[in-house]
């Protein structure tokens, strides 16, 4: 589904990403961990090319997504994104938060789209909350509706950058039981978190990347009995 | 939300469009009945009684002895007079831009004039007064050490210097209008100003404390009807003038305009009476949409082209950044009325197209105002949190409907009090339009001012007036505002 190849990401003198290679298959689950400041968003941005690669290639199917800068719109909609602070539109109701993508980019028509958004909302279990602006949620109910947003482009891909990081705890959950489910419906994934628990249970794949080198690949299981390499154990040691 | 500031927005449009569609075609016509198939346009400076003033407790009819002339010798020649108001100093130029067929404005033919336009012969000679509050002031050489007020560009400033050579410690101070020469008088700012006699007239009948004498030896300056360079109308006008003099004609209007009305000498006045111009002040209230048409129009072309101006100045392509950079230097940069005058005149000159005031002011406050609005919004864009761009790009939409939909409405929300803040400036500096002759709520007060001899009066009613839409337009702001944080 995704391939990526020899993936380097500069910004300015600071070499972020030092050539990154990897494959996500179709309904894969893969959980991206890794120390601050490691490259974990700037991997998952250069997939969408939110940010632009300095070298390497990046396909997205049969689509090499780092050559066709035109049609990376095209690219975009079908791969669907959700950030560590929701970035809701905040002069919209969550039903208008929704139906916005469906109806401007693939001009579906506005009544259909909305229908679409309310079967979206029951799946996050947000219902009830169709008419209220986004300012009015819970950390939780925001998170529930920026998945929801991304899902109703109907993407075949969803990039998670630590979803859970900017909620209370007791709001951890009901996002994550929510990616959960995405996940047992075979969904594509890939999630930058901090969740161990999360990783372990839900991942079929563990990335963990220090100093923009993905150091190592493996299952979860695995990885977590042990880690091959010392930073992978250094940085398990602290977190656990 | 959504959909209530869509139907604000239509509304206001389509009065905006409503307002335009009267506005914009030729702004007054000949009242005449067309008896001629062929129209003559004259220039004059409509603030000069009894040559030619605005009578504004009747409506708005220029009249005075330079109309009467003009209208005799164009009906003799077989034409239709078509007459525009400008400033004084604007006349030569609208000669030269061929905006007029001819000026007459109580306008003395000297060197600097004739270098630019031709002159007919004189149809009237004055005479040169010293006017003054002071009794005591009774000959030149009273004058030592005062201050004397002349018309800027006049045949009287040339006067007051020959005073200022033989009298010592004489000042001269220059205004844009003989009223303005009176009012500084009054408000004991000049001791004394140099006036044409026929002007003088009026004031002096008004006004009991002015006295008066003629400058021994002042040139007895004629005033001349003028023309373009070459134009062929030079000849005709000389003729009818000459017979004009001839049969007496002349003389009967000189009668009519310039005698001494001797049935009052005013009972002193109090200081502040609004009865004076009391039957002027629909004319004033007139101006209110002149200047309304004129603001709202100007506010949509600033706002248009002050959003295009901030994509360019956040684009990722360096010469719209640098261009739409320069742009904001420069009109931040200028006086409004500097941008205003070379806009006005230099546009004739540079392309031939004689651009109508409002045009003109529309333009050079559209353009400055896009400057100002273009920083603010640019403030705007970079206010919003740059998720918004991140989300709204991972969801595959196009750059202008991220912008429109997304950006620009937080954008807006934000800004609108600083947004608000520039309307209401450019509401207020509307009022320098009055320089090149729209008739908006300022040059309307001018007018009733000179026409009364009460300065005061109209322009606290003009203030007023100001005053009065700018808290209509805070109110609406308020509104405006109110309405948008609803999502919050
Ligand atoms: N737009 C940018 N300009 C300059 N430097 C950047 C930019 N974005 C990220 N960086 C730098 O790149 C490095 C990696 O950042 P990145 O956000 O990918 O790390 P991360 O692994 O996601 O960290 P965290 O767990 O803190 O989110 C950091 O040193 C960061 O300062
Ligand atoms: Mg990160």
């Amino acid at each position: 589904m995704i391939k990526i190849e020899n993936l380097h990401k500069t910004f300015g003198k600071n070499e972020v990403l030092k050539g990154i290679s990897t494959e996500i298959a179709q309904g894969e689950v893969v959980a991206v961990i890794g120390p601050s400041g490691s490259g974990k968003s700037t991997f998952l941005r250069c997939i969408n090319m939110l940010e632009e690669p300095t070298e390497g290639k990046v396909w997205f199917k049969d689509q090499e997504v780092t050559t066709q800068a035109s049609k990376i719109q095209q690219v975009r909609k079908k791969i669907g994104m959700v950030f560590q602070h929701f970035h809701l539109f905040p002069h919209m109701t969550v039903l208008e938060n929704l139906a916005y993508a469906p109806v401007t980019v693939n001009k579906t028509p506005k009544r259909e789209a909305e229908a679409a958004a309310r079967e979206l909302l029951k799946r996050v279990g947000l219902e009830d909350k169709e008419g209220e602006y986004p300012g009015r949620l819970s950390g939780g109910q925001k998170q529930r509706v920026a998945i929801a947003r991304a899902l109703a482009m109907n993407p075949e891909v969803m990039l998670f950058d630590e979803p859970t990081s900017a909620l209370d705890p007791e709001m951890v959950k009901e996002v994550l039981d929510v990616m959960k489910s995405l996940a047992q419906s075979g969904m594509t994934m890939a999630i930058v978190t901090h969740e161990m628990g999360f990783a372990k249970e839900v991942a079929d794949r563990v990335l963990f990347l220090d100093d923009g080198i993905l150091v190592e690949d493996a299952k979860p299981a695995e990885f977590f009995a042990q880690p091959k390499s010392e930073r992978a154990q250094a940085f398990l040691e602290k977190v656990l | 939300m959504f959909k209530k500031t869509h139907v604000l927005l239509t509304l206001v449009l389509l009065l905006v469009f409503s307002l335009a569609g009267n506005v914009l075609p030729g702004q007054h016509k000949a009242a005449a009945k067309e008896k001629h198939n062929k129209t003559l346009v004259m220039g004059t400076s409509a603030d000069y009684a009894p040559y030619e003033y605005i009578d504004t407790a009747k409506g708005n009819k220029i009249i005075g002895f330079d109309i009467d002339v003009a209208r005799h010798i164009a009906d003799k020649l077989g034409y239709n007079l078509e007459i525009k108001d400008m400033d004084f100093n604007g006349l030569v130029p609208a000669l030269d831009a061929k905006r007029v067929d001819f000026v007459m404005a109580g306008m003395t033919p000297n060197a600097e004039r004739k270098q630019k336009v031709d002159f007919s012969d004189t149809y009237y000679k004055a005479k040169q007064l010293i006017v003054t509050d002071d009794p005591k002031i009774k000959k030149i050489e009273d004058l030592k050490g005062k201050a004397i007020g002349v018309q800027l560009g006049s045949i009287q400033e040339k006067e007051a210097k020959k005073i200022a050579d033989k009298v010592d410690n004489v000042s001269i101070e220059k205004r844009n209008k003989v009223p303005d020469l009176v009012q500084e008088i009054m408000s004991k700012r000049f001791n004394a100003a140099v006036i044409e006699d026929g002007v003088a007239i009026e004031y002096l009948n008004k006004n009991p404390d002015l006295s008066s004498f003629v400058i021994p030896g002042s040139a007895s300056a004629g005033s001349a009807v003028a023309f373009q360079k070459g134009s062929g109308l030079t000849e005709k006008f000389n003729k009818e003038i000459a017979s004009m003099k001839k049969n007496g004609e002349l003389d009967q209007y000189a009668k009519k305009w310039f005698e001494p009305k001797t049935e009052k000498k005013a009972e002193k006045k109090s200081i502040v009476d609004f009865s004076t111009i009391m039957p002027s002040i629909p004319y004033i209230l007139k101006g209110i949409l002149t200047t309304l048409k004129f603001v709202v129009v100007s506010i949509l072309l600033g706002f248009v082209l002050g959003t295009i101006l901030a994509l360019f100045k956040i684009s990722k392509v360096k010469v719209l950044r640098w261009g739409a950079d320069a742009y904001t230097s420069i009109f931040r940069g200028t006086p409004l009325i500097l941008q205003l005058l070379i806009i006005y005149n230099a546009t004739p000159q540079l392309t031939g197209y004689k651009i109508e005031p409002f045009l003109a002011g529309v333009l050079t406050f559209g353009l400055n105002s896009a400057a100002y609005v273009s920083e603010i919004i640019r403030a705007g864009i970079n206010g919003v949190d740059k998720g918004q761009r991140e989300a709204s790009m991972a969801l595959g939409v196009s750059y202008g409907s991220m912008m429109r939909q997304i950006i620009l409405p937080q954008a807006l929300k934000n800004i609108l009090p600083a947004l608000m803040n520039e309307f209401i400036t450019l509401t207020k500096e509307s009022a320098i339009i009055a320089v090149i002759g729209t008739t908006d709520i300022m040059r309307r007060a001018q007018i009733v001012g000179a026409d009364t001899y009460r300065y005061f009066e109209p322009l606290i009613t003009a203030g007023i007036i100001y005053y009065l839409m700018v808290m209509t337009l805070t109110v609406l702001g308020r509104m405006l505002e109110r309405r948008m944080s609803r999502g919050d």
